[in-house]
């Protein structure tokens, strides 16, 4: 059991009662997401209650290599359960955010947490090594607070009378720590049930998609506090040191010899923040700030205090806010508040677009009292992140408004008549939510890997492995300099795509190529890595997997190679990197399962409409480019511009499930493909629900 | 006495001469708000018949990025085991705080006149030449009494007592020996003065350094310096 901690912590909050499983119940899962999904199929007999229903089981999962040296890969957490964001279903989902949650659960000696039913008054959970309580909010007044004003309590609350920067006793065992406990708190949307809210940790870790932190308002639950004294035993403790010194003396940045100025995927990135403010990077003092076990930061923390460790939608949320200032301060409301910044981004626009044309305002068709005088003010982000929150006008008085904006945009489009009809916006394109009614991230019809991955699952992935694929190109096309040949860039890359190696079509973006069989694998192997080596072993999405680098031989990455080296020197198993795809592949196909013991049907399968009549356009307005064959030859091909046809997605989707050994007809796994798999179990609750009745 | 803690630094990162110049700036003094006060420092003033030691670690806390893969590589080179508590090196962190005085590196200062070593009632914590004078805990000979603990001036203590697996769980002193006894060491060469430590090979951003050099005892500014060489400036942050 090296790597592990041995026990998984199991929350009734309905009994308040705290026990313990085994490990090694579901260790031939690997960790994170696979554990997650076997857990939540062992726990959750009836898979198609509510994500608000008190069966609907979370479940915080670390893995084998959280907390050891392995890089960029110790500080994830996996969030998973039934879901209360996306549509027509709620389906059972993930979420991720990284920090110093997993490793200090994982040196309080658990592998991971699920947590079941609902509390009857509002509670927080406080973890300090073996000793577990469910305490209540009313001690603290936690309920009300927001995500960092509830930290801040918690954390003075288990220092006793002990001061951060010396020694913490935790517990009346002595044990001691210098480190703050890990709070993972929900704010004001959590407890107001918004299926925006989000969870967060520290400053600005979130695990965002799936309206988790509904889930635990729902529950009753504020907050999960952890801290750990002990440590996570190492198979080869000299192996992971080599191996950690390997990969930075091969693969990473180095400052002596710095090839990139700028944050990038993959381990030649050197640590920069990846804000994204319209106003760029801040310009104030600062530092890098890095996960638990990173090689590179990618936040930052500033000498304002303001904007700490927000990246990525945090920092686009408020696009046109005025001032850099002001975008920044507007990163910390949804952080404080516990919205997702996904939504909050792409729904803040359409918002905005509705009001210039006249339709949401003051006793317009949506009543709205946002105050669009003070579009690009701070006080409009927060009038509107209030009345989210609230559900309020958030001024402070109740409103439908901020009411129905609480369930989402979509569905308050709904609410509000604009999905109606040959106009409605999810045909226009006016409201930017392609998939599962959830917002628009990587253009869709562009980055084919992204967008059928997203429409093939249950959210918007997230998923950055072949980002670079797009971004390189894209942006050295505008800036005029010279890009390495694209069949190079592909061979390398397909080299390490195992079992699929060799096929160097799987990276052919062109608009011929959109619904080959060669798209099939790439989607299908997107799939099965990410589910194990980045979900379950919990291999960070911004760092693995490790395709390209300037520092590599022959500008190649560490991916392929580093992956099961690393799980092998921690967990003592000879795990080879095809080990993780198949693995990968189990888990995909138990979450399939799970999906249509909810109801899924292929027929659901399918993009807003816009995305098979308009054609695709970037936020910048400049084309994007990506490889792909032009005249018979390797090249960089616009890819942008171009939509979805309805017909040939369909023709796509039967040939994907075939490849899967699913049923064509309905999407759903069959028996002999899960019994193939080890997982019989599922197949039988698949009959057992009817599910092949007319197969 | 700046001038050959900036070349040792140099000569273990094997800078460029041009990177090296930037060490000829000022050494920062970095003072954390939990700090000690120079008046109760105990460590400064002479060995009493306690040679030097012949290593010691600076860091740069403006440079850290508080990955805590320092803490990561000692507990598992000392421990076989990736922890925090059983670091000899604490990194300490606010995300709320304000840079710089969010983060601060508290590392053991191998002190000239080190309390813990005068303190050992067992003679359990020596500065044996075979190991480069290092201060270093015999734990065969450590009872876990905790008076090295209780002696150490600092703030946090440089040293922690906890239970230890391979004793069968008894109370013992762990504190920064640079890697010289550390079990699991990776390297053939092993660690010590002469040798390699975990913190500072695994570092991703060079903010931790070795110097045979004495660091001025009093206050922090000996032991808290400035590491950042052009490319840090290059990549948008401070000097």
């Amino acid at each position: 059991m090296n790597g592990y901690a041995g026990k998984i912590l199991s929350i009734d909050l309905s009994s308040r009662r705290v026990a313990t499983i085994p490990t090694e119940t579901y260790q031939q899962w690997g960790g994170g997401h696979g554990m997650g999904s076997a857990l939540f199929f062992d726990k959750v007999k009836d898979k198609t209650v509510d994500g608000f229903h008190p069966d609907n089981t979370m479940t915080l999962m670390t893995s084998p290599l959280c907390g050891t040296l392995v890089p960029s890969g110790a500080g994830r957490t996996e969030i998973q359960g039934i879901g209360v964001q996306s549509l027509p279903i709620g389906w059972f989902t993930r979420s991720n955010f990284g920090g110093r949650f997993s490793s200090m659960l994982k040196y309080a000696g658990w592998d991971g947490i699920a947590i079941q039913g609902q509390a009857d008054s509002r509670v927080w959970i406080d973890i300090r090594n073996q000793d577990v309580r469910i305490r209540e909010c009313h001690d603290l007044e936690l309920w009300g607070t927001d995500t960092w004003e509830c930290q801040k309590r918690i954390w003075k609350h288990v220092a006793g009378n002990g001061v951060y920067g010396d020694w913490i006793r935790v517990n009346q065992n002595g044990d001691k720590t210098t480190q703050r406990p890990a709070v993972l708190a929900i704010g004001p949307a959590g407890e107001n049930l918004s299926r925006m809210a989000c969870l967060i940790h520290d400053a600005g870790n979130g695990a965002g998609q799936g309206g988790f932190g509904a889930v635990f308002g729902k529950k009753g639950l504020k907050a999960i506090s952890v801290i750990g004294t002990g440590s996570i035993k190492v198979n080869n403790p000299q192996a992971l040191m080599r191996s950690r010194l390997w990969l930075k003396d091969n693969y990473q940045f180095s400052l002596e010899n710095l090839k990139i100025k700028n944050f990038v995927i993959g381990f030649q990135s050197p640590p920069v923040p990846m804000a994204l403010y319209r106003f760029g990077r801040p310009r104030v003092g600062q530092r890098p700030q890095a996960c638990v076990g990173c090689t590179a930061g990618c936040r930052g923390r500033y000498e304002d205090g303001v904007g700490n460790e927000s990246i990525c939608f945090n920092s686009l949320f408020y696009y046109l806010g005025r001032t850099h200032l002001i975008q920044r301060q507007a990163a910390d409301l949804i952080n404080r508040y516990g919205l997702n910044a996904a939504e909050m981004f792409t729904g803040e626009l359409y918002l905005k677009t509705l009001h210039d044309l006249g339709v949401a305002g003051k006793g317009r068709d949506i009543d709205c009292p946002l105050d669009f005088t003070r579009y690009g003010e701070l006080s409009y982000a927060e009038q509107l992140v209030k009345a989210i929150s609230y559900r309020s006008d958030g001024m402070g008085n109740p409103h439908p408004f901020g009411d129905v904006l609480a369930e989402g945009f979509v569905r308050a489009a709904d609410k509000w008549g604009r999905l109606k009809g040959e106009n409605s916006d999810l045909k226009t394109g006016l409201l930017k939510f392609p998939h599962w009614g959830l917002p628009r991230h990587k253009l869709e019809r562009s980055q084919l890997d992204w967008g059928y991955g997203t429409m093939l699952s249950d959210r918007d992935i997230n998923e950055h492995c072949f980002d670079t694929l797009r971004a390189f190109p894209t942006y050295f096309k505008r800036t005029g300099e010279e890009l390495p040949p694209s069949e190079a860039v592909v061979k390398t890359i397909t080299d390490k795509m195992e079992p699929f190696q060799g096929d160097l079509k799987m990276l052919d973006f062109s608009t011929d190529n959109m619904y080959s069989d060669h798209i099939i694998k790439l989607v299908s192997w997107h799939r099965y890595y990410t589910r194990f080596w980045k979900q379950s072993a919990q291999l960070c999405d911004f760092r693995w997997p490790d395709f390209l680098n300037l520092y590599g031989p022959e500008q190649a990455g560490a991916a392929g190679i580093a992956e099961q080296r690393f799980f092998n020197d921690v967990t003592g198993k000879n795990f080879s990197f095809l080990d993780g795809i198949n693995l990968g592949k189990k888990i995909w196909n138990l979450d399939n399962v799970i999906w249509a013991l909810q109801g899924r049907h292929r027929d659901m399968v399918r993009f807003a409409d816009y995305v098979y009549t308009r054609p695709g356009t970037t936020h910048t307005g400049f084309p994007e480019y990506m490889p792909g064959i032009k005249d018979g030859k390797w090249d960089y091909v616009v890819t942008s511009g171009r939509h979805f046809d309805s017909d040939r997605f369909e023709d796509f989707k039967t040939r994907f499930y075939r490849f899967q050994g699913w049923d064509e007809k309905t999407g759903c796994p069959t028996r002999q493909t899960l019994e193939s798999l080890g997982l019989g179990f599922a197949a039988d609750a698949l009959e057992k629900g009817g599910k092949y009745k007319n197969a | 006495m700046d001038i050959p803690i900036k070349l040792q630094i140099a000569e273990k990162h094997k800078l460029t001469r041009r990177t090296f110049l930037k060490y000829s700036g000022t050494i920062v003094f970095v003072m954390g708000t939990h700090l000690y006060l120079p008046g109760q420092c105990s460590a400064a003033g002479q060995g009493e018949g306690i040679p030097r030691s012949d290593g010691y670690l600076v860091v740069d806390v403006k440079k850290c990025q508080g990955c805590v893969s320092c803490m990561l590589a000692c507990s598992l080179v000392h421990e076989g085991a990736s922890g925090l508590s059983v670091s000899r090196i604490q990194i300490l962190q606010d995300s709320f705080g304000k840079f710089p005085d969010d983060l601060t590196i508290e590392q053991c200062r191998q002190c000239e006149s080190p309390a813990c070593v005068k303190a050992c009632p067992e003679n359990a914590l020596t500065a044996d030449s075979e190991f480069g004078h290092v201060r270093m805990v015999d734990k065969e000979a450590c009872t876990g009494c905790g008076s090295c603990f209780e002696a150490c001036p600092f703030t946090p203590e440089r040293l922690s007592v906890m239970a230890d697996e391979a004793f069968k769980k008894a109370l013992k002193s762990r504190k920064c020996d640079l890697c010289a006894n550390a079990p699991y060491h990776w390297d053939a060469a092993g660690g010590g003065p002469g040798g390699k430590q975990a913190c500072v090979e695994v570092c991703p951003v060079g903010a931790i350094a070795f110097t045979s050099e004495l660091p001025v005892q009093e206050g922090t500014s000996g032991y808290k310096v400035n590491l950042r060489e052009i490319n840090w400036s290059n990549l948008g942050y401070g000097r």
